[in-house]
């Protein structure tokens, strides 16, 4: 489904050119629930924001059911985004100016989904995450286990193929992250979406059903065991 | 509304202070292009109306030079047997209290004609039982319903009437059965009466004349024009009307280009504020991009949003502008009133397509201003969002290119003017390249100056250091308020500077020029009016005066010519001391003043430029005995009438336009002669006979330059508008500035900074950067008001102006920068101190 094949991306800070991917080649099944685990630098975000569509790689492919998203122009990226991904992140990136429901249905909306399916669909998925009592909250009122949980809800409510999470649990605390993290895989798994995950968490690498290790730019399969 | 859109623009609402800012520079900008609008179209308006509302269904007119059209003609041309309706008039102006009003005098029998016309309603308005009255009771006169209510007069009231320095005693006949705009300031009276009270006896002001459309009308028109003796014309009506309109033209578009200043200015603030609004959306924007929204749908919901902010502005420009055109029509009307023709503004308007242009150049501006930070926040990549590194990054770009954009600009201008001679609008194209390549050029300036004084100021001590270092990497915010502050300073020194050496200028020529004693005029409305006319027997009396040793007189009148139309003319008996008082500017003094004796012409330099003419050049005027083309002798400095003067020996005009008034005395005193003596007699032997207006030479110089502030009160009151919106502009970028390093000021504190220390730290930021914008615009300034005296008045008026550098121009335009740079810091040196610092440190 996804197929990731030789992708290079590198960042120039100042005189120096930062390899940052190096030749990475990888790939994930319908259903399937991946870790990618590095420290601090390793490149973890910037594999997610290639796979998306949000930056482009300076070589290598991405392929996505058979469809070269790294090939496409800009407009053709947004428009693959918009439909076949969806996107969780640390800080949750909820708008502050809309308040929860709308956060959740404007997805829909960009995807040409409008009024009562879009409520009754982004309602659905709010009940999903068990915030259907706070549809109409201000988000930042909310906990950040909250926030996140409504997230969660945004990245799903379109039915994407393909959900990324980067670092999902690195703003929570203890408690809301051991709520997380089944949550977000039994989302992903009851709608067959691949989740690909960038966390440096060991809990929820744990959780994935195969770990990548990105070291000095290049991703190696690790296993199960060692992600403790 | 769709959820993007509402993710993006419910943060103005959320940030009302902000949206206001915007909101206010746009409605000044706006507020200033309507109100000059509405008052030079109120005004132009008022004119036509008072026009129309005479002619009503005229076609023509047959019109004679200031001494006017023999009545035996009207006679021979009504018995004449042409398909045309004639009907005589005498017209001219008349005071009730300080009512400027038009007086105009009817045929009731001829009118009826006309529908539409003031003679036509006139006419209508005499009850058959009052013609007798008409015609036998003395002083009888008509005006509109409403008018008569402002003066509480009744048909039958008499109430006194000022013509010419006379008081007469009129009495309300009857009112005008319905009222049309432009009747307001209309007084109908019998002609007979108006040829006594305008001393135009056995002469009539025009005949107009219905001529019937097509074939038939041609070939009676062409059989009447054969039948005009020489110096009478016939002409379509609303020809005069254009021309005297045409005569203000200039002073309308400096008045528009002062209002296009304050728009421009008006932009920078709100590029500020939507620049601001768009850095503070970043992650929005990055967040709705990384969700799908297409750089596409972003750039529209913010140019929308831009639109929405331009269109909510010009509606209350709009209406802000309504408010200070009202005020601004007076000063109008009283500078169209010294300077070019008589109007009575009673009505106040703003035309449709005046509004269709404010709301036009709001949106614009806005749409303009938003153009770059939506451009650079919809198209950068979905992760960046709009970071402030990134942002600054550009910000250091765009100066450079600024600066090699300012060279260019500053380049064009000058080409520009080098490239055209004549041409008003190359000038003030040229003028705003020069302001904006001064906007360019300020960025660069305050990176440099900023980066110099931190690096001398690192040793002494470091929160010096930082505060200089912060300025200079800041110049997304810091570049745009020190453009708009450097941009307005330049425009306000410049004009200030115009100001003062126009001012000084003509101190100068008024003491040069004005050499008699005493002044003595006949008063009324409008310059070079015929009716105002001082009694020959009052004339006599003063000139023979005790104490009197030479006088000129002078004979003010408006002559048409062949080519230009309407041509201000002064026909001249000059005392021997008055010569020297003339500036020749082209002409060598003995030969001019001998051709002009001959009854050869002396024209001022503004007639010069106006008809392109040069000495030895001829001018064809329409005089009584028909054209005759003068020799233009000489050329001389004038500051009095932007239109232009020609002078005329007075011998001469007497012989061509056969009018031997005198408008205006000059009494010169003999040495041993105590003025104050001499001047009481003089009223004394005006006294009683004609109210005349005796100025000593001072008085006269104090109302000259009386009438000369006056002219550039709006010019002032433009000017200040421009300095509120540039501060306005200033203080929007350096809050916001301010605003967005919240965390980085709470730092300091948490670092140890007292709250007065940070309060400081800014105001000495936002000073440095008063400073800079300052240091910018003072050499560009006088380059402004270079441009502004030799390009654009020069082309404007035809006048020389020297210049003039007043220290005190300079000390204006200082106090405003820097005080508007530290109000600017007042409010986030506030904010700042009060911030909880452990929020402020948690908050990105």
């Amino acid at each position: 489904m996804l197929r990731i094949s030789d992708l290079s991306r590198s960042f120039r800070e100042g005189e120096r050119v930062h390899r940052v991917l190096d030749h990475v080649s990888a790939q994930i099944g319908a259903g399937e629930v991946v870790a990618i685990v590095g420290r601090s630098g390793s490149g973890k975000s910037t594999l997610l924001n290639l796979v998306s569509g949000i930056d482009r790689a300076d070589g290598g492919t991405i392929e996505f059911d058979g469809r070269v998203v790294s090939a496409l122009g800009e407009p053709e990226r947004t428009l693959f985004r918009r439909k076949h991904v969806g996107f969780v992140y640390q800080l949750f990136n909820l708008l502050p100016t809309l308040d929860v429901e709308e956060n959740v249905r404007l997805v829909l909306e960009l995807n040409g989904v409008r009024g009562a399916a879009a409520r009754a669909r982004s309602r659905t998925a709010l009940a999903e995450v068990g915030l259907g009592e706070r549809l109409h909250s201000r988000v930042d009122v909310l906990s950040g286990g909250e926030q996140q949980r409504v997230a969660i809800a945004r990245a799903l409510v379109h039915e994407p193929a393909l959900l990324l999470a980067d670092e999902p649990t690195g703003n929570l605390d203890q408690g809301s992250a051991r709520e997380i993290v089944p949550l977000l895989r039994a989302l992903a798994q009851r709608r067959s979406a691949a989740l690909l995950i960038a966390t440096h968490d060991p809990a929820l690498a744990r959780a994935a059903d195969r770990v990548l290790e990105l070291i000095d730019g290049r991703l190696q399969a690790r296993a199960l065991e060692e992600g403790s | 509304m769709r959820l993007s859109w509402a993710a993006v623009l419910r943060h103005l609402v959320r940030h009302p202070a902000q949206l206001l800012l915007a909101l206010v520079g746009l409605a000044l900008g706006v507020a200033t292009i309507a109100a000059v609008d509405m008052a030079t179209a109120s005004a132009a308006r008022a004119f036509e109306l008072s026009i129309d509302a005479v002619n009503g269904a005229a076609t023509h007119e047959i019109v004679a030079g200031p001494a006017g059209i023999d009545e035996r003609l009207y006679v021979a041309l009504a018995r004449a047997g042409l398909p045309i309706d004639f009907a005589p008039l005498v017209e001219g102006y008349a005071a009730i209290g300080d009512r400027s009003m038009q007086l105009v005098g009817i045929d009731p029998f001829a009118s009826p004609a006309f529908d539409g016309s003031a003679f036509a309603a006139g006419a209508a308005a005499v009850q058959p039982g009052e013609l007798a009255r008409w015609f036998t009771q003395e002083g009888t006169l008509m005006m509109a319903p409403g008018t008569a209510e402002q003066l509480h007069l009744e048909p039958g009231d008499s109430f006194a009437l000022e013509v010419s320095g006379r008081t007469r005693t009129a009495q309300l006949l009857a009112r005008l059965r319905a009222e049309r705009p432009g009747d307001e300031t209309l007084l109908l009276t019998d002609i007979a009466q108006a040829q006594e009270w305008l001393h135009l006896i056995g002469h009539l002001s025009r005949i107009a004349l219905r001529v019937p459309a097509g074939r038939d009308g041609e070939l009676a028109l062409a059989r009447l024009k054969e039948r005009l003796p020489a110096g009478v014309e016939v002409r379509a009506v609303g020809s005069r009307t254009r021309e005297n309109i045409d005569l203000a033209a200039t002073f309308t578009v400096n008045l528009q280009a002062m209002s296009l200043l304050a728009l421009l200015v008006g932009f920078f603030l709100i590029y500020s504020a939507v620049s601001f609004a768009v850095v503070q959306r970043r992650a929005t924007i990055g967040v709705l991009r990384a969700l799908g929204a297409t750089r596409r749908a972003l750039l529209a919901t913010l140019l929308g949003e831009a639109a929405l902010i331009g269109a909510v502005g010009a509606v209350l420009g709009v209406l802000l502008g309504a408010v200070i055109g009202h005020a601004l029509v007076r000063l109008v009307a009283g500078t169209i009133n010294d300077l070019y023709f008589v109007v009575a503004v009673s009505r106040v308007t703003l035309p449709a397509s005046s509004i269709l242009k404010a709301l036009a150049a709001g949106i614009g501006v806005a749409l303009i201003a938003a153009a770059i930070p939506a451009l650079e926040a919809a198209g950068s990549s979905p992760q960046l969002g709009l970071k402030r590194s990134v942002l600054e990054a550009r910000a250091v770009d765009a100066s450079r290119w600024l600066l090699l954009a300012s060279a260019l600009l500053g380049g064009a201008a000058l080409a520009i003017v080098a490239g055209s001679t004549r041409s008003l609008f190359a000038g003030f194209v040229a003028l705003f390249l020069l302001l904006l390549a001064v906007a360019a050029l300020a960025p660069a300036a305050l990176r440099a100056s900023a980066r110099a004084a931190a690096h001398l100021s690192a040793r002494a001590s470091p929160i010096a250091h930082l505060a200089l270092n912060d300025i200079a990497a800041s110049l997304s915010r810091t570049g745009v308020a020190v453009a708009a502050l450097s941009l307005a300073v330049c425009a306000m020194i410049g004009v200030a500077l115009m100001v003062d050496s126009f001012r000084e200028s003509l101190h100068d020529w008024l003491g040069r020029t004005l050499r008699a004693d005493f002044y003595v005029t006949a008063p009324g409305p409008g310059f070079a009016r015929p009716e105002r006319r001082i009694e020959p027997a009052v004339a006599a009396a003063l000139v023979t005066m005790p104490g009197i040793i030479a006088h000129s007189e002078s004979r003010r009148v408006r002559v048409e010519s062949a080519a230009f139309g309407p041509v201000s003319l002064d026909a001249l008996t000059l005392a021997p001391a008055s010569y020297a008082g003339f500036q020749l500017t082209a002409g060598n003094a003995a030969s001019v003043w001998s051709a002009y004796e001959r009854g050869a012409l002396v024209i001022s330099e503004p007639l010069a430029w106006r008809l392109g003419l040069a000495v030895g050049k001829e001018l064809t005027l329409i005089t009584a005995r028909g054209p005759h083309t003068f020799e233009v002798a000489g050329i001389y400095r004038e500051y009095g009438n932007d239109a232009g003067t020609a002078l005329l020996n007075r011998a001469a005009y007497a012989r061509w336009w056969q009018d031997d008034a005198v408008t205006a005395l000059g009494l010169y005193l003999a040495p041993a002669a105590q003025a104050g003596a001499v001047l009481a007699q003089l009223h004394a032997a005006a006294a009683g006979r004609q109210a005349l207006l005796i100025r000593s030479n001072a008085e006269v110089r104090a109302l000259s330059m009386s009438i000369f502030e006056r002219t550039f009160t709006i010019t002032r009151v433009l000017y200040w508008l421009t300095a509120g919106v540039a501060a306005l502009s200033l203080v929007s970028a350096l809050v916001a500035w301010e605003l967005e390093r919240a965390r980085e000021l709470a730092l300091l504190r948490s670092l140890g900074l007292t709250p007065r220390g940070v309060a400081l730290l800014i105001e000495a930021q936002t000073g440095f950067i008063g400073v800079v914008a300052l240091l910018t615009a003072l050499p560009a300034g006088v380059l402004t008001a270079l441009m502004l005296i030799d390009v654009v008045n020069r082309r404007a008026f035809g006048w020389q102006i020297d210049l003039h550098v007043d220290v005190q121009a300079f000390g204006t335009a200082a106090a405003v920068a820097l005080a508007a740079a530290l109000v600017a810091g007042l409010y986030p040196s506030w904010r700042s101190a009060r911030a909880p610092l452990a929020q402020a440190i948690r908050e990105e």
